[in-house]
């Protein structure tokens, strides 16, 4: 113990200042660098929890009941349409005239990067200007470019001369 | 006072070094797959894809649970100071 004070008493100020030798420090800092990892790991496995939890709180729901959209009338072949259906948000939609007489409604938003998707009569598609992906005007599925999934659909009847959108009786067969 | 690990450490330093690089390289290896599991869950959950999210998230923990038993190896920071 005497001899242990002595040898402190021998350390010069600036080592009692700055008491963390060089290779010391380096040392420890991988290590924590290692333990930052341990950490990141933890918050990634979270992460993934969460969107488990996420998932089964919000449980996602089909659109309820039957939507007026517009007048036959009012949207001749090849145009589009666009509309919003309001609901705990409201999801902006494309409603669709096909060329040949058909309709189809889609969400409007790219699966992408939820970029704001058009139709184009000229090349009967829909197409994201984003980053040029392409759907397809009947299924809304992806043709071209980077969109991960098709786009959502609508059914879209025609009662009366008049449109209404209701969500799709039965899955896209893709 | 010196004893056998001491002298081992002495002996080859660059032993503990090896084995840090190891531990980190699995680790940055495991978080890795981790982002990527983490990744096709959100893109699976968007889809609905329940069972994906589900199995992404075990797959996840159970690399995060690795992880953390790796941090056990971690080598003990080298007291220089006692030695001298
Ligand atoms: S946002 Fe539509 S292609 Fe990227």
């Amino acid at each position: 113990m005497a001899e242990n004070k002595n040898s402190t008493d021998k350390i010069p100020n600036w080592k009692r200042d700055f008491p963390v030798d060089q290779e010391e420090a380096t040392h420890v800092s991988r290590r924590e660098f290692a333990k930052f990892l341990g950490l990141l790991s933890g918050a990634l496995a979270l992460g993934n929890g969460a969107i488990v939890v996420k998932s089964m709180a919000f449980p996602h729901k089909a659109l309820e009941g039957e939507h007026f959209v517009c007048n036959v009338a009012d949207l001749a072949p090849g145009e589009m349409h666009q509309f919003e259906i309001e609901g705990s948000k409201s999801i902006p939609y494309i409603l669709i005239h096909l060329p040949e007489g058909g309709w189809r409604a889609f969400e409007q938003k790219c699966t992408h990067l939820a970029c704001a998707v058009r139709y184009r009569a000229d090349i009967d598609r829909i197409e994201c200007p984003c980053h040029r992906g392409y759907f397809d005007a009947r299924t809304g599925v992806v043709i071209e470019g980077p969109p991960p999934r098709p786009l959502p659909q609508l059914e879209a009847v025609d009662k009366n001369g008049k449109i209404y959108v209701r969500a799709m009786s039965e899955p896209l067969n893709v | 006072m010196s004893d056998f690990r001491y002298s081992q450490n002495e002996a080859h330093p660059n032993k503990t070094n090896t084995l840090m690089t190891g531990i980190i390289v699995l680790l940055i290896c495991l978080v890795t797959i981790q982002i990527w599991l983490l990744y096709s869950a959100l893109n699976n959950a968007l889809e609905e894809n329940f069972g994906i999210a589900l199995a992404t998230f075990f797959g996840s923990l159970v690399l995060a649970l690795v992880s953390f038993w790796l941090l056990r190896y971690l080598p003990e920071p080298r007291i220089i100071k006692s030695r001298k």
